[in-house]
């Protein structure tokens, strides 16, 4: 099983659970697995696409997965991986 | 957070903070990738950050003035978990605009529906202002707070 740390705005999907476990293979099979568990998971996550959105970072056991094989990066078990949405934002136009 | 906004004007300074309860006991500053890029000082600029931008259209890209570093925040929130206090707010500076959520701020921060968002505005410099809001479904909702 792969402990996933569940960033504060998804525990409403997760029960207010902060870390979950899920059987997986890669980051792809994971979001699908947790998908199964906490429906609505992979719409936060994953754009239309399949494709993790932009402002979502994945990092399994402290490594970016963009600096590794990105939704096909393989996971075992033990490992921990954590989502974590970025926070940002921008200036007011002509103010 | 107002002494914070000082130091990275004419950038937007970014942290989080934690606690419990809804009380504040632990502050972060949380480095802004946006301002040390523009800078150049690409010795302090996440790469993953670097390959995050470049993904966005250039119009997306020029509305974004913050954006926190996710190594900052990944360890930020090892901390939390550490002293076990949650995240209950972000904040972040609007150096020459009012204290309130740009466009970008609304789509952005609503990632994060359940926390609070703090806007420090130096737009005056002698009288620098602070509020909070909570921003979910594409408005922004005024959030009172007490300094204790």
């Amino acid at each position: 099983m792969v402990k996933v740390r569940i960033p504060t705005p998804l525990r409403t999907l997760t029960g207010g659970k902060s870390e979950v476990e899920a059987p997986a293979s890669d980051i792809q099979a994971l979001i699908e697995s947790l998908n199964g568990q906490f429906p609505g998971l992979k719409d936060r996550v994953c754009d239309d696409k399949g494709e993790i959105r932009r402002f979502v970072n994945i990092y399994l056991n402290e490594e970016d997965i963009r600096f590794l094989k990105g939704k096909h990066t393989p996971v075992k078990d033990g490992d921990e991986v954590s989502i974590v949405p970025a926070i940002a934002g921008g200036c007011e136009q002509g103010a | 957070m107002i002494a914070h906004a000082r130091e990275l004007a004419p950038h937007e300074c970014c942290g989080m903070l934690a606690g419990k309860d809804g009380r504040v006991t632990h502050h972060y500053k949380i480095k802004n990738v946006v301002a040390t890029k523009e800078e150049g000082v690409k010795a302090l600029f996440d790469e993953a950050k670097i390959t995050t931008l470049e993904q966005m259209t250039s119009e997306e890209r020029a509305d974004i003035a913050f954006w926190m570093d996710t190594k900052d925040m990944f360890a930020a929130q090892k901390d939390m978990r550490a002293n076990s206090v949650e995240l209950l707010a972000s904040y972040h500076s609007h150096p020459i605009s009012p204290a309130r959520p740009s466009p970008t701020d609304i789509k952005a921060l609503a990632l994060y529906p359940d926390i609070c968002h703090i806007i420090i505005s130096l737009q005056d410099p002698k009288a620098p202002a602070a509020n909070a809001f909570r921003i979910a479904n594409g408005t922004a909702t005024p959030v009172p707070y007490h300094i204790l």
